[in-house]
């Protein structure tokens, strides 16, 4: 009991983790909430010397400059086909293999996890490199194919990681039982795995979607005049165009946001840093 | 070999496309890169010269402790807030799941877009700076300080430390989440038996959090600092967006390299240079921190 009763730093954690939790969300709030802010406040609140902290001067009109503009339609259309384009073929090559890889004796799939989790430790800008050299050559700058190919580089061994833990739990007996009522492996495959697997696939999928459409430093090597969306919040940061920027953020934001708390509940440790199990 | 491929050509088929995507698109890049920083641009033969160039550059040195810099300071700040709000979100209390969905905001906010929003917020005429404007005002009000104090504006992109504070704050807002969740599903399988003897035993909570949880917690936060550390040391969006060139890391310096000036050798070469950092780090942190525990 003696223990207990002098144990100060306890009473202080009692006491504190609340006002502490509630600062934190509020340190985590108010970017988001600036940033909506300006693009719905008239220059007057925002362009002085003491911006203000609430909306004092309602507006519209950067929204409607950009959404008029004709500069935002492109490479919304760009980012979005590619990010498309991206999850199709990212589940075609990735599924397949994410289940032969879930099949493999356990050393050999560790081995197998491991090295794709360093093919996602190198720099960015080492890969970037080399296949922006390549696709000027092969024409493929400023093109949907060239950033699809790209952005591939990054998400293939992100979903793999995803789905080689998805097709692990599915049991292979089942496969089995198949395979003793006459399908063949393909077959089983086909109508007994895949199936059971979809809420997964479509879930990574997605996470792949989303990276593909917030991607940022391919888009930047393969882009030269044909800009995506997170590329023209670029151009606007070094423009110093304050609204637009904060417009175009918001736009680009709004997908991802929507989807995140949509998926909120597949947030998982194993989904983030892609585990090592 | 040849009932190998009879045995499991299935299997090769169906792996078959995702190696070969990897090899061709990864692997080779990446040699293609190291090959590269080895070439000189103007004799195309092999040799160090790039390196000595880079090193012999001021800026190529300050991107390179700016990289050390913001990485360590980054892993410091993130692991403190993380841990403490995984702590935090472990507990049992009225409201937890909404106050758990603030918290993840930031992953709903793709990373450029944070970069934006802490723009405005570390801005000069910015909202950091009014706020700190108004504290100030409140306390000569109040009169804690003296009424001929003026509060000058900070001018945080101005490069220098606080800059570097600046970007490791932006990536803190953004990560800490990811880092929170980690760290929280390290904590949840930590067995609620082991807590129930340490409190019979009487041990207090400071007692039970250094001699408990925290080597209970090892193999996540291994996993977190390799994760985070990687991700930190080749940063890239944040500075573009925040700092511009005033404060360059080694992976804006390749790009500018690149891109501006046109040297692919050189550009290159800074990418090795970045390639050979993080394999150090992440050997050396399994090697003599975590000393295999928590990858095995």
């Amino acid at each position: 009991m003696k223990t207990i009763g002098k144990d100060r730093f306890g009473k202080i954690i009692d006491k504190s983790y609340f006002p502490l939790l509630v600062v934190f969300a509020l340190v985590t709030l108010i970017p988001v909430y600036i940033l909506v802010k300006i693009s719905i406040s008239e220059p007057v609140d925002v362009l002085t010397q003491h911006p203000t902290f609430l909306i004092h001067n309602f507006t519209l009109e950067h929204w409607e400059k950009v959404l008029t503009s004709g500069r935002l339609w492109p490479a919304f259309t760009k980012s979005f086909v590619v990010a498309t384009l991206t999850a199709i073929f990212a589940i075609f090559i990735a599924t397949p293999a994410s289940y032969v890889i879930s099949r493999l004796p356990k050393k050999v799939k560790y081995i197998v996890i491991l090295t794709l989790f360093f093919t996602r430790m190198f720099p960015n800008v080492g890969i970037a490199l080399p296949i922006s050299v390549k696709f000027i050559r092969w024409n493929l700058m400023d093109t949907y194919t060239g950033l699809v190919l790209a952005h591939l580089i990054e998400q293939l061994p992100f979903i793999t990681w995803i789905l080689v833990g998805t097709f692990e739990v599915i049991p292979v007996d089942l496969e089995k039982s198949a395979m003793i009522d006459g399908a063949s492996r393909i077959r089983s495959l086909i109508s007994i795995v895949i199936p059971i697997a979809t809420p997964g696939i479509a879930v990574a999928s997605l996470f792949v979607w989303l990276n593909s459409w917030n991607e940022f430093t391919y888009a930047l090597y393969l882009s030269l005049s044909e800009n995506t969306l997170p590329l023209q919040v670029y151009y606007y940061v070094n423009r110093g165009g304050f609204f637009q920027t904060a417009t175009y953020a918001t736009i680009l934001t709004i997908p991802v946001a929507l989807i995140t708390y949509a998926l909120q509940r597949y947030l998982k440790s194993d989904y983030l840093g892609g585990a090592i199990k | 070999m040849k009932k190998f491929f009879q045995k499991y050509h299935l299997e090769i088929l169906l792996i078959l496309p995702l190696t070969l995507y990897i090899m061709y698109f990864t692997l080779l890049p990446v040699l293609t890169t190291i090959n590269l920083g080895f070439i000189n641009a103007d004799t195309n033969v092999f040799s160090l010269e790039n390196y000595e160039y880079l090193f012999g550059r001021d800026d190529f040195r300050k991107a390179f402790s700016n990289t050390v810099i913001i990485s360590i300071l980054g892993l410091i700040m993130q692991l403190t807030v993380g841990l403490i709000l995984a702590l935090i979100l472990k507990k049992t209390f009225k409201g937890k799941g909404f106050f758990r969905a603030l918290i993840l905001t930031p992953m709903g906010v793709p990373t450029i877009v944070s970069g934006v929003a802490l723009l405005y917020i570390f801005d000069t005429q910015g909202y950091l700076n009014e706020l700190i404007y108004r504290v100030t005002e409140g306390l000569k009000y109040i009169g804690i300080i003296a009424s001929s104090y003026k509060f000058i504006p900070i001018d945080w992109a101005s490069g220098g430390i606080r800059t570097l504070f600046m970007i490791v704050f932006a990536d803190m807002w953004k990560v800490t989440p990811i880092v929170t969740l980690l760290l929280l599903a390290g904590l949840e399988s930590i067995s609620l038996q082991v807590y129930e003897a340490s409190q019979i035993d009487g041990a207090s909570k400071w007692q039970t959090f250094k001699n408990i949880t925290l080597p209970l917690l090892k193999p996540s936060i291994t996993m977190t600092v390799i994760i985070r550390a990687v991700d930190l040391f080749r940063i890239f969006e944040l500075p573009m967006i925040l700092a511009g060139k005033n404060t360059p890391v080694i992976a804006t310096f390749a790009f500018e390299e690149y891109r501006l000036y046109n040297n692919p050798n050189i550009s290159g070469a800074a990418a090795t240079i970045l390639l050979v950092i993080i394999m150090i780090f992440v050997s050396l942190y399994l090697k003599y921190i975590d000393k295999g525990e928590g990858l095995a």
